[in-house]
């Protein structure tokens, strides 16, 4: 019945046609273009190098980032029903399944194309105020300096995902936008809190909670993450907890009964 | 010739924990009609319309839609279906055209020109390249038809499809029905509570009350105008109480005495009042409305 890229299409449509999305993009793009301008402004001595800047930059803009595609995510299902459009959606030739994969996939899209201009942005006015080589603070000897910021920038995205994942559940179990954006950003900024009350190092336990693998990067300079574990363990509670958020997401939307 | 209803309700239940909304209806919709669903507020309208679009899950029974079943076969059964459930909310940032757009990508084959062709339809004219947010509830309302039916679909859904529309736009609205009816063959499925609109719009009615059908007629009048079967006549005079005593039965209400007689009788009976030197003003027969019959049936039971 049709073409699923239209769904998607559609959702784009419905994201990109209002003018809160170009206002985050506008925020998102004069961030990044102003911190490296400041980091210039006070780098005494040339210590900095482009990369650093980038992922300086990076450090603080990725919050904001994942600030807007949280947004995006919570109301992507929550708006629908709010707004009542979800009953003319629902109504279509479509199973649930497909309507939600196509607002899932969107919310990718969208937060993928937040990344980038981020990175973009930030490479390309770093790039006018310093210069790539010299020796760097933040990136180990031996280490490209491309190669770590890519790798750092994934660390970040992974993040990213994985709040996005819990807004978009929140979204789709409680209807509710604000709550969704609410609870998503305080698991984001209380999860360092947590990871430390709660940590690997001291409770054998802790080492299956979310919250100690989010931020993946420090395994950027260690083999070894929280409580001794390895990337691969990492992932895997990661890739357990997204299908989990996932599953939840789909069950509820497909089962629930939509009234006024 | 028996038609295959468009629409098969059998024995439909729905339940939401202790509450029954809707029980065991069974009901067909024949092609080709405006059919009526009415009921008070709370009766069970809306919780039937969602479930018949896939809404609501159905907790007993099934609903079909030309032939296939919304609970099985959800895809191929809601694609005959074009529905307004409650009011035509829309993408309010985005102008009518690109809400069509929206909708217009999710079903097969719907043209740009067949786009251009309802809202010429709808009589939204320029306007559609405006925002919704810009629009009164009549020009959402007709946006939500629009929507409804740019896939041509074989059963039109409509939930209180008059709330908010000005004289004019309920008989816009009305005409629209019609002609869809007659000129595309689209069954119509209107809910209400407001009786006099469906004895204009419907072809039939079915009544329901707390969540149970209690009737289905239609409201094609038959040639009652034969004479021999006693109606209801009102006669206005001048002394309701001497003109009862005088007819030997009957009911008064105000200056109207009421009296059941057959066409023939209704002159004898004006001669006998005017003989007892009676003014008789007016005489009228005393249809039934919808609504009495309506009220008569439902007999002011509570909701709930």
């Amino acid at each position: 019945m049709g073409n699923f890229f239209s769904l998607v299409r559609n959702e784009n449509m419905k994201i990109f046609r209002r003018a809160r999305t170009w206002v985050m993009l506008g925020i998102l793009a004069f961030c990044n273009a102003i911190l490296p301008v400041l980091f210039s402004m006070v780098d005494s001595g040339g210590q900095t190098t482009l990369w650093d800047s980038v992922m300086l930059t990076a450090s603080f803009t990725f919050y904001l980032c994942t600030i807007f595609s949280v947004i995006v995510a919570a109301d992507s299902v929550a708006g629908e029903f709010s707004w009542g459009t979800i009953k003319l959606l629902l109504i279509r030739p479509w199973s649930r399944s497909k309507i939600l994969l196509s607002k899932y996939i969107a919310v990718i899209l969208f937060s993928l194309l937040c990344t980038l201009l981020l990175a973009a942005v930030a490479i390309l006015v770093s790039s006018i105020f310093f210069t790539g080589g010299g020796a760097s603070s933040l990136i180990g000897p031996g280490e490209s300096g491309p190669v770590f910021t890519f790798r750092y920038l994934l660390c970040d995205y992974v993040n990213l995902f994985m709040t996005v994942a819990i807004a978009f559940m929140l979204s789709t179990v409680f209807r509710a936008g604000g709550l969704s954006i609410g609870l998503a950003l305080f698991i984001m900024f209380a999860k360092g809190i947590f990871a430390s009350l709660f940590s690997p190092d001291r409770y054998e336990w802790a080492k299956y909670l979310l919250f100690a693998h989010m931020d993946l990067s420090g395994y950027l300079k260690a083999d070894v993450g929280p409580g001794g574990v390895t990337l691969g363990f990492s992932l895997a509670v990661l890739a357990i907890y997204y299908i989990v958020f996932m599953a939840v997401s789909w069950y509820v939307f497909h089962k629930r009964d939509v009234a006024a | 010739m028996q038609l295959e209803p468009v629409v098969r309700l059998e024995g439909v239940t729905k339940k939401v924990s202790s509450r029954t909304l809707v029980e065991n209806v069974t009901l067909d919709i024949p092609p080709g009609q405006v059919f009526g669903f009415l009921g008070p507020n709370g009766a069970g309208k809306t919780t039937t319309i969602r479930m018949m679009v896939g809404l609501t899950s159905i907790s007993q029974g099934d609903i079909k839609i030309c032939g296939y079943s919304i609970k099985e076969h959800f895809e191929k059964a809601v694609a005959n279906v074009g529905a307004i459930v409650e009011n035509p909310e829309m993408y309010k940032f985005l102008s009518g055209y690109q809400n069509l757009r929206h909708f217009a990508r999710m079903m097969k084959g719907i043209t740009d020109e067949r786009i251009e062709e309802v809202v010429r339809l709808v009589g939204l004219g320029n306007r559609i390249h405006d925002k919704v947010r810009t629009y009164s509830l009549g020009m959402r309302q007709r946006l939500g038809v629009a929507q409804a039916i740019l896939h041509r679909p074989k059963l039109l859904i409509l939930d209180e499809p008059t709330n908010g529309l000005d004289p004019q736009g309920i008989r816009e609205l009305r005409d629209y029905l019609r002609h869809l009816c007659q000129e595309e063959g689209t069954t119509v499925f209107v809910s209400s509570h407001l009786l006099s609109e469906m004895e204009l719009m419907c072809d039939s009615v079915a009544i329901i009350q707390n969540g149970r059908l209690i009737d289905v007629r239609s409201l094609k009048y038959g040639s009652g105008a034969s004479g021999a079967e006693a109606a209801e006549t009102g006669f206005t005079v001048d002394d309701p109480e001497r003109a009862l005593a005088v007819a030997g039965s009957g009911s008064r209400q105000g200056s109207m005495i009421t009296l059941k007689l057959t066409r023939d009788e209704i002159p004898e009976m004006n001669a006998k009042l005017v003989q007892a030197g009676i003014k008789v003003y007016g005489i009228h027969t005393v249809t039934r409305s919808l609504e009495d019959q309506f009220l008569e049936m439902t007999g002011g039971d509570p909701i709930g």
